[in-house]
């Protein structure tokens, strides 16, 4: 009779354990990118190559039925509440409403969420014990070689992608390319948040001005790009150093990423 | 016997499990946000400000707490009251950030009488270093008078707020900081009004938006 009882009560708590399991489960899949070296896109005597450390990081981009449920975990960034100063007008735009993405949305449930702030996303990851990438961390995970797809180089995929105005409806997350590390869309889907897009890449001892930004486009200055044909990457860095925190943008999405401890 | 023991073993086990396995930590942090709490980059809630009577889109929005240059918690709405001006700094900047300061002191000094009437804030992009034992020192080495705060905070907080006041900056491989020279000027609610880029700029306009904003 005891072992029946023992039984019983460890079947019950097999039972709890395998519940817990399926949520696990049911969290976003991240892929671990392996330690590298990131060369910021500018050389100055200061900047010198940035070794990143291994993390994981979001198979997709966030999704908006995921980030409802953000948003419904947190008031404070519903639509009609968020603060102005944490995300401009066009936040969330495309939802019907609040605590809605809309029936007649229904197509991108499983898009990557966009019109969102940086204020919004940090804090999406932060609730997901997660964090936003740095600009070195994505930058290395967005090099990964596309495995399933024909290209004849990543810059040239790239470029055609930035070519076509964006589609009317935003396909779903994993619609493009999947890369060596497993992650899907890195390129081709949405532009990407991440943690320190105003970051300042000039020398130290700059006397500020907008001298730096003519250094870096114009003329002789451009000379210190490292990778002169790698042309989408010179698009990202100007795209990203117009940013503000509070922008919300239509084809500006974010993946999360996790410390490897 | 034995039987029941093994049994006894992994049901605690795995009740064990479940304990350190919490389904579920966002939900903690959502009872924990209450309704219209001002927006922290760590997501904790508020309770030793009041932010009442604040515009939404003041700067004193960003609750968390910094160190002072005397080792003290300090928050950005302490700074109630009267206007702010605002640098972005690391102490080992050796071109830079001690002319950004000193065009700060010239601000302070074009105040003249009136210059008690207006906070003068530093905070450093140096989270390792720049700890309140180097802030002190460096607001001696400057000659900034006692009602200078100069403040440390964490790499969060302190990329929050320069997202926040639009300044860009970046650590370098040798530790030291690339960052843009930025003035700004907050209202006494921490409303962001005036800013001026650039190291000896023409700080006529900064003075004379402090004299408005005294009023």
């Amino acid at each position: 009779m005891r072992y029946i009882l023992i039984l019983l009560i460890s079947a019950t708590f097999f039972g709890a354990a395998y519940a817990q399991k399926k949520v696990v489960n049911s969290e976003k899949k991240m892929l671990v990118i392996s330690k590298g070296t990131y060369k910021p896109f500018f050389v100055t005597k200061s900047n010198k190559p940035i070794p990143v450390k291994a993390f994981r990081m979001d198979e997709t981009a966030v999704t908006n039925s995921e980030f409802l449920e953000f948003v419904k975990a947190n008031p404070e960034w519903r639509k009609s509440k968020v603060n102005r100063l944490f995300a401009d007008t066009n936040y969330l735009r495309h939802w019907e409403n609040d605590l809605s993405i809309g029936k007649s949305n229904q197509n991108i449930y499983h898009s990557p969420v966009v019109n969102v702030s940086w204020f919004a996303v940090q804090s999406y990851c932060k609730w997901k014990n997660k964090r936003l990438p740095s600009i070195a961390e994505w930058e290395i995970a967005g090099k990964g070689a596309p495995k399933n797809i024909k290209y004849s180089s990543l810059t040239d995929y790239i470029l055609n992608w930035y070519k076509r105005p964006n589609l009317p409806v935003l396909p779903n997350v994993k619609s493009t390319y999947q890369n060596i590390y497993g992650l899907y869309d890195m390129h081709g889907l949405i532009w990407e948040w991440t943690s320190n897009f105003n970051s300042y890449i000039t020398s130290t001892d700059s006397r500020g001005n907008n001298s730096d930004d003519q250094k870096l486009f114009c003329a002789a200055g451009s000379l210190n790009v490292v990778d002169k044909s790698d042309y989408a990457g010179y698009l990202r860095f100007s795209y990203r150093g117009s940013l503000k925190g509070n922008y919300c943008i239509a084809n500006l999405g974010f993946r999360c990423v996790k410390n490897i401890n | 016997m034995r039987l029941s023991i093994l049994l006894i073993l992994i049901t605690s086990m795995l009740f064990s499990c479940t304990n350190i396995n919490p389904s579920n930590n966002a939900e903690d942090v959502t009872n924990l946000t209450p309704e219209k709490a001002p927006i922290t980059s760590c997501c904790k809630p508020t309770e030793k400000v009041s932010l009442t009577n604040i515009p939404s889109e003041s700067i004193f929005m960003l609750d968390d707490t910094f160190k002072t240059q005397h080792n003290t918690d300090f928050q950005l709405s302490t700074l109630k009251g009267k206007p702010t001006v605002i640098g972005m700094i690391f102490t080992n900047c050796t071109y830079a950030c001690p002319r950004l300061t000193s065009d700060i002191k010239n601000i302070s000094k074009n105040m003249g009488i009136r210059k008690d009437k207006v906070n003068f804030v530093l905070i450093s992009f140096d989270t390792e270093r720049d700890n309140p034992k180097q802030l002190k020192k460096f607001a001696n080495e400057m000659g900034l008078d006692s009602e200078w705060v100069l403040l440390h905070g964490t790499e969060e907080t302190v990329r929050t707020l320069s997202v926040m006041l639009n300044v860009q900056f970046e650590k370098d491989a040798d530790g030291n900081f690339s960052h843009s020279n930025l003035v700004s000027v907050l209202d006494k609610n921490g409303v962001l009004k005036y800013q001026k880029e650039g190291l000896e700029a023409e700080h006529k306009e900064t003075n004379s938006t402090l004299l408005k904003l005294i009023l």
